[in-house]
């Protein structure tokens, strides 16, 4: 799905769980999910905890979009958002 | 007298009889002879070879904890030392078609020869399916006997370590490995006789299947965020509660597009997920979790985002075949093309 909306020029961040799997069928800009019954965030951790976990995925989707890539690339919240989005 | 040989079997949670979807994410266990599912399997056996333990973990557990999982799997096989190892069959689960194939790796890593089975579309078929031997097997479970069987034929070929013949001859996935052989009849002559087939539109058969993920070229990436229209789709089969459109669990050979103008989160008196191939409870309590509205509207409200496409789009992710999965992007895509959407947030279950 996310590469047939790539194709009409759409960059799509496909935000999952299953990371890796999403990088071997072809998507271009992955997205490091959570867990799959919980891909944005994390209701174990408290409210606020659980915001920002979201806010650090959505934060790292928005660079994927933003970013040039050649192929299949991962983009994983713990490395790439450092305090960027609160 | 004939040696009876050593085999160490894995299956999911399911197929250990231990659960459904809701111990998904039961972590890896090991339980002496045939569990589950794997009692078949014995019987398939027969007494040439024993299941001497059953190693089981849950869909999510082998895909998520992987470091845990593969590092509990390999204790397993260390300890029972098998002569091989036959993973699933998984038919058409992709988190246990996955953790197949991890398996098979880590078997292979040590040295015992594994097999696995499942539906050929599963995405388990498509990691090291170079290295994994697969046995084709039905979309469904009501193909367990016969994949059972397969597995068990091959699992004593490779436990006797012999030389297994072609995928055609023994029935198993093509792995795209080339062996050095001699044909009865020369290449020239095979092409031509595949060219004039395929002329007059009879049936013939390739000697080299091409069957790889499209490769697509990566959309431009968009501006500064400020400018853009952003949409929220998803395959976690989210859907007003009730479901009024009836999308189906999954597989879903259809999609639907929602309002959201005017909300500002996913409120669980509202939505719900009908997906069949993951347990919805904690999405349920808040579809934020699969389209994170709260967070977008926050953003947009702060001007980081320059809006936001005033529907999300939607479908069941669970077993839909890559054909049915790229006519849905596209027709998804053209919604959003004509709603001038410049970005997209897919969050895949």
């Amino acid at each position: 799905m996310a590469k047939e909306i790539e194709k009409a020029g759409i960059p799509v961040a496909l935000i999952s769980a299953l990371y890796s799997l999403a990088l071997t069928t072809g998507s271009s800009r992955v997205v490091r999910g959570t867990r799959i019954e919980h891909v944005c965030g994390n209701p174990r951790l408290s409210p606020e905890k659980d915001r920002e976990l979201g806010m650090r995925i959505i934060g790292t989707a928005f660079k994927a979009l933003q970013t040039e890539v050649t192929g299949p690339t991962l983009f994983d919240p713990e490395v790439e958002m450092l305090g960027v989005l609160a | 007298m004939p040696q009876t040989y050593k085999v160490v079997s894995f299956v999911n949670q399911f197929f250990a009889g231990v659960g459904g979807e809701e111990r998904a994410n039961h972590s890896v266990q090991v339980k002496p002879g045939a569990l589950g599912s794997a009692r078949g399997l014995q019987q398939h056996l027969g007494s040439a070879a024993t299941i001497v333990a059953t190693v089981y973990g849950g869909d999510n557990f082998m895909n998520e904890e992987k470091e845990e999982a593969s590092a509990a799997v390999a204790a397993a096989l260390k300890a029972y030392k098998p002569d091989v190892v036959i993973a699933g069959p998984a038919f058409n689960a992709g988190r246990y078609g996955l953790a197949c194939a991890e398996v098979c790796r880590i078997a292979r890593e040590m040295g015992i020869p594994a097999v696995t089975a499942m539906f050929p579309e599963n995405p388990g078929a498509l990691t090291y399916r170079k290295e994994t031997l697969v046995v084709p097997s039905t979309e469904s479970p009501t193909g367990m006997p016969a994949a059972q069987r397969a597995l068990a034929r091959l699992a004593l070929k490779l436990a006797r370590k012999e030389e297994l013949g072609s995928a055609e001859a023994e029935g198993y996935l093509p792995r795209g490995a080339r062996k050095i052989g001699l044909r009865e009849v020369p290449a020239a002559e095979r092409a031509v006789s595949m060219l004039l087939k395929k002329m007059a539109g009879t049936p013939f058969a390739t000697e080299l299947p091409i069957e790889m993920p499209e490769v697509v070229v990566p959309a431009k990436p968009t501006g500064a965020m400020s400018k853009v229209k952003l949409a929220l789709v998803t395959s976690g089969g989210l859907v007003p509660k009730g479901n009024p459109d009836r999308l189906p669990g999954g597989p879903a050979n259809v999609w639907f597009s929602y309002p959201i103008g005017g909300l500002t989160s996913m409120t669980p008196d509202r939505w719900e997920s009908i997906h069949v191939g993951f347990y919805t409870n904690i999405v349920n309590q808040n579809p934020n979790y699969v389209i994170p509205l709260n967070l977008v509207r926050e953003l947009e409200d702060r001007g980081v985002i320059g809006g936001v496409y005033d529907r999300y789009l939607t479908t069941s992710g669970r077993g839909t075949p890559v054909g049915v999965a790229k006519r849905i992007g596209a027709e998804m895509a053209a919604e959003l093309k004509a709603n001038n959407v410049d970005a997209c947030l897919l969050v895949a279950t």
